[in-house]
């Protein structure tokens, strides 16, 4: 593994409930390299979705350290994590979560324009040519509503990249796709990770794991060894 | 080349223009409370410019004196004191005036020198002045009460003399005058000349003085008014009265002033209430905006940031609201100061309104919706990334399942609508207490309404007459009598008499004049409500009753207590034997043998009738019959009035304030129907998906309308229920108030039925109103959107 751009250890996540408290999380420690194309595998409730959240701070562990790309991610301050979210993380959701009042260019500009990069002139242009190399160029000024799913899943992605982030981080990207468009998003995200990109995505999605670079197996909130043929 | 926006605030310019019902609501919300504040503000603003500016630049008396006949070596003389700046003559002889609305009161104003014009300035309006010899000039304010056309003429008749037809050759205004229509008088500017053609004396008896220094108080003011009293006693002559108003004081200041306090408290209660429905109104946009918040901070932004853009969100729709809100604010709060002008007896008309007030609006209209957007919009920017995709929808995180209403006889609907009702409990406790804070306000105006008409029964309770007539010259007082039982329609009579006193204090300064009626012992026509000691009784000498107002002016009138009270300028000693409630301005009573021996040798210049007639027009039959018989049996009438007339002007006066508050308490109203139309609203975008299901499973158009307009008059009805008992201390604030400037109010601590009855028909109907778009949007969302709703 080349250095690793993101290292969990022993990361714990407990929820509060009415039957008594709920570890979504127990003892992960993890590392993932740069330029890694990791899918995080599991049933529903095995975890992924939290272990996606803790790398992208939008949820803080119970115990246990994360490290991505040399941030103690679990000690930053919430204005702190913000900052650090928009400069270091890109999020691809699975229901694309564009903000329908803005066109598509406008969605790829706001990371930008939360994180001052660029001056403002520039960032149009840099929105267009992530756009057109995810193929949707033409879709720079249309709002969300008259997109296909696919077409908002690739603004999606362009959006997560609009900062250059050092961490990709996919839920479930496919899960609202047909078929044929996400075969074709899964191609693009592993052409990223071609590229030099780390990305993690958690997904159900079998086709994935076949273009991984690795996967991560979660059952019950524990990282486990797969029983069988997938990379481990 | 660059866009002008950036995307977020493209976002917010556009979620203003997407949810443009919501943001109207917002902008009405602002704007109500704006007018409602503002236009108090602009005719305060105007009023305080206009009264100071005109009040001030006719140069009003200082002090009056009333004395015998004043000559141009006596008016040097007061002129010659030192800290005396002018002195003027004048005369105001009573009289009738026949207009085409019949026989009104006049009173002719004659001077020394109208053309001079040196104190109390007259400003003429329209046609002459000064009034040459026959003819005469009507005040502005009396202009339509007396129907007065410049060009025609007016028919004056004083005592028994000829009546003589006048021409009117113009108009001018006294700012110093209480207005002619409220007063049911037709003021007339005379020369000295046409008051001999009527038959009236012509020589000046009120001495009118400015003092040098205008910024003296009334006690210094006094001290100079004493110093020519002393000039004019000098020369000889008696002074028999002399009135010292409060320095640059209108005679109706305390009454606009309480108006204005009472507005302003009220338009400062509706600029609350306004932002109590804007904070609720940026918390349900927030709410519906959590998941997008939360794509913003997956995205980078921080809590500042958002914090930023909801903020900037709340600053345009105060400048929205401002830009809507101050101009009209402009027009109402100048309708406003022209109609307390009017009462005032001013004209606004050339004057703006200062510009710190629009400025101070503009402040207030921008920097209110940001002022209540700060907490919503702290708590919302602060939301984390995973709490707010947690989030299920609008609010869903605190939408309870409400009280689980098992009434027998409720449609199921029904009982959803009523269940619905409680599921927001805060934002319903919200809706429910601004629409009841206006109702409190308005069945409190009612309250105090019906106070103010019991005050004015009370008032006028103690005296027992319908009509009273005044003499041209004293008469006898059983002269008086014996002609007036003879008159049919009489059912009782009374001659009495009166004059005026001033009480000379413990430091020898003298107080300012005030009325001492006087009746015969045992009267049965003046029983006033005697609320410490005695009423006068047969066999009093010197004794007084004095009513409340008074002693408020002069403490040391207490009951058992002697006082000196100078009685046409000679000294005299009293003894003080009750204390009465007898209204707004201070008065007295004392025996009619007394008084009569005092300036009438003994001879009385009133007669008081009751008479068994119903109607005015009777009333004024008889009161003209009595002129005739009495004018017949050589006891001439100078003037004549209804009971009935002076109640009107009593009432007049008081409802005003009244009137006002009711006014306010709509402005409330129309606050409180914006919350429960915003509330509706949100209720129904909250329960989108619900509505999709009820429809799914066969709900008619008409049961998802129904459902809609019973769950907002569940919120209208508690808050009537609520209004009831919290107009009871709102009366009594009112009442208070009131007391404190006009008179004290039996406010009754049982709201009024009536108000109550109207205050739930006012209540419905602003729930229906205000529930009509919300239940026409709940009808018209499609049920398969409805179920996709998210």
């Amino acid at each position: 593994m080349t250095n690793p751009v993101i290292v969990l250890r022993d990361v714990t996540k407990t929820y509060p409930s009415a039957a008594g408290p709920f570890s979504a999380l127990a003892d992960v420690s993890l590392s993932i390299g740069q330029g890694e194309f990791v899918v995080v595998v599991g049933q529903s409730g095995s975890g992924k979705s939290t272990l996606l959240g803790l790398l992208a701070g939008i949820d803080r562990p119970t115990t246990g350290q994360i490290e991505v790309g040399g941030t103690r991610v679990d000690l930053l301050s919430e204005r702190a994590m913000s900052a650090w979210r928009g400069r270091a993380v890109g999020i691809v959701f699975q229901f694309f979560q564009l903000l329908p009042t803005l066109t598509a260019a406008e969605n790829v500009m706001l990371p930008m324009d939360f994180a001052g990069a660029l001056v403002p002139r520039e960032r149009r242009t840099r929105a267009l040519d992530l756009l057109n190399r995810f193929g949707v160029a033409d879709q720079a000024d249309k709002l969300p509503v008259t997109m296909s799913g696919g077409q908002q899943q690739r603004v999606a992605v362009a959006r997560a990249l609009a900062n250059a982030p050092a961490l990709l981080l996919a839920d479930e990207p496919t899960g609202n796709l047909d078929s044929k468009t996400s075969g074709a998003m899964l191609e693009l995200l592993a052409s990223l990770a071609r590229d030099g990109q780390t990305i993690v995505m958690v997904t159900h999605d079998a086709n994935a794991q076949r273009l991984a670079t690795r996967a991560v197996h979660l059952a019950d909130g524990r990282v486990v060894t797969p029983t069988n043929g997938a990379r481990a | 080349m660059a866009p002008v926006l950036s995307p977020r605030w493209r976002k917010v310019v556009r979620d203003v223009w997407l949810h443009k019902a919501r943001t109207l609501l917002v902008v009405a919300a602002i704007a109500v409370g704006i007018i409602g504040a503002g236009a108090v503000l602009d005719a305060w603003s105007l009023l305080r410019l206009v009264t100071r500016g005109e009040y001030d630049a006719s140069l009003p008396a200082s002090a009056t004196l009333r004395t015998d006949s004043i000559d141009t070596a006596l008016l040097a003389r007061v002129r010659a004191v030192p800290a005396i700046a002018n002195a003027q003559g004048r005369r105001n002889v009573m009289a009738s005036a026949r207009t085409s609305d019949g026989v009104r009161t006049a009173l002719l104003m004659a001077a020394d020198d109208f053309a001079e014009n040196r104190i109390g300035k007259i400003k003429p309006e329209r046609g002459e002045w000064p009034p040459a010899d026959g003819s005469v000039i009507v005040e502005s304010s009396s202009v339509d009460f007396a129907g007065a056309v410049v060009g025609d003429s007016l028919t004056i008749q004083v005592g028994d003399a000829q009546p003589q037809r006048l021409r009117i050759a113009g108009v001018a205004r006294d700012v110093g005058l209480a207005p002619g229509w409220m007063e049911h008088v037709v003021y007339v500017f005379v020369s000295r000349g046409t008051l001999r053609q009527l038959g009236a004396p012509a020589s000046l008896n009120e001495l009118q003085i400015l003092v040098k220094d205008r910024a003296l108080n009334r006690d210094a003011v006094r001290r100079v008014a004493a110093d020519a009293r002393a000039v004019v006693v000098g020369t000889g002559r008696s002074v028999v009265d002399v009135v010292v108003p409060e320095p640059g004081r209108h005679i109706h200041a305390a009454q606009i002033n309480s108006l204005l306090l009472t507005q302003g408290a009220f338009g400062m209660l509706s600029l609350f209430l306004s932002g109590v429905l804007v904070v609720n109104l940026i918390a349900a946009m927030l709410a519906g905006q959590v998941r997008e918040i939360g794509i913003m901070k997956a995205v980078g932004a921080r809590a500042d940031q958002v914090a930023g853009m909801y903020l900037v969100l709340a600053t345009i729709l105060g400048v929205v609201a401002s830009v809507i809100a101050v101009p009209l604010a402009a027009v109402f709060g100048r309708m406003y100061a022209q109609f307390t002008a009017d009462i005032l007896n001013f004209s606004i008309t050339g004057f703006a309104i200062p510009w710190w007030a629009i400025a101070l609006q503009c402040v207030v209209g921008v920097v209110l919706p940001v002022v209540a957007a700060a907490i919503p919009v702290a708590r919302g920017s602060r939301i984390s990334v995973g709490e707010a995709f947690r989030d299920l929808g609008i609010g869903s995180r605190v939408v309870g399942g409400g009280p689980s209403f098992q009434l027998a006889g409720l449609s199921r609907p029904t009982l959803l609508s009523l269940r619905n009702a409680f599921r927001r409990r805060q934002r319903m406790v919200l809706t429910l207490l601004t629409l009841a804070t206006g109702g409190a306000v308005y069945l409190g105006a009612i309250n105090l309404r019906a106070g103010i008409v019991g005050s004015v029964d009370l008032m006028f309770e103690s005296q027992r007459f319908d009509m009273s007539l005044r003499f041209a010259q004293p008469q006898l007082p059983d002269s008086i009598e014996a002609v007036v039982r003879r008159t049919s329609g009489v059912a009782r009579a009374e001659a009495w008499t009166g004059t005026r006193g001033i009480v000379r204090r413990a430091d020898g300064s003298l107080s300012d004049a005030f009325p001492i009626t006087a009746p015969p012992a045992s009267s049965e026509m003046l029983v006033a409500r005697i609320t410490r000691g005695r009423a006068l009784r047969a066999g009093d000498e010197r004794v007084l009753v004095v009513n409340r107002r008074l002693v408020e002016e002069e403490p040391t009138l207490t009951v058992g207590s002697s006082a000196t009270i100078l009685i046409a300028g000679k000294p005299t000693e009293w003894t003080i034997v009750g204390l009465a409630e007898t209204g707004t301005s201070n008065a007295a009573y004392a025996p009619r043998a007394t008084i009569a021996a005092m300036v009438g040798n003994g001879r009385v210049s009133t007669a008081v009738v009751a008479d068994a007639l119903t109607g005015p027009a009777a009333h004024f039959d008889l009161l003209q019959r009595l002129r005739s018989d009495l004018a017949g049996a050589g006891m001439p009438i100078q003037s004549g009035q209804l009971m009935a007339q002076q109640r009107s002007v009593v009432e007049d006066h008081l409802l005003m304030v009244g009137g006002f508050l009711g006014n306010m308490s709509l402005l409330m109203i129309i606050v409180g129907g914006l919350g429960l139309a915003s509330t509706m609203s949100l209720s129904v975008l909250e329960r989108t998906r619900e509505i999709g299901v009820l429809r799914a499973i066969g709900a008619p158009h008409r049961a998802i309308l129904t459902m809609v307009q019973v769950e907002g008059l569940v919120i209208a009805l508690l808050s009537w229920l609520v209004a009831i008992p919290a107009s009871l201390p709102m009366t009594y604030v009112l009442g208070k108030a009131f007391g404190r400037v006009m008179l004290e109010v039996p406010v009754s601590f049982v709201p009024e039925p009536a108000g109550v009855v109207r205050w739930l028909a006012v209540v419905v109907a602003v729930s229906v109103a205000a529930c009509a778009w919300p239940a026409i949007r709940a009808m018209r969302v499609p049920t398969a959107t409805a179920l996709a709703y998210e």
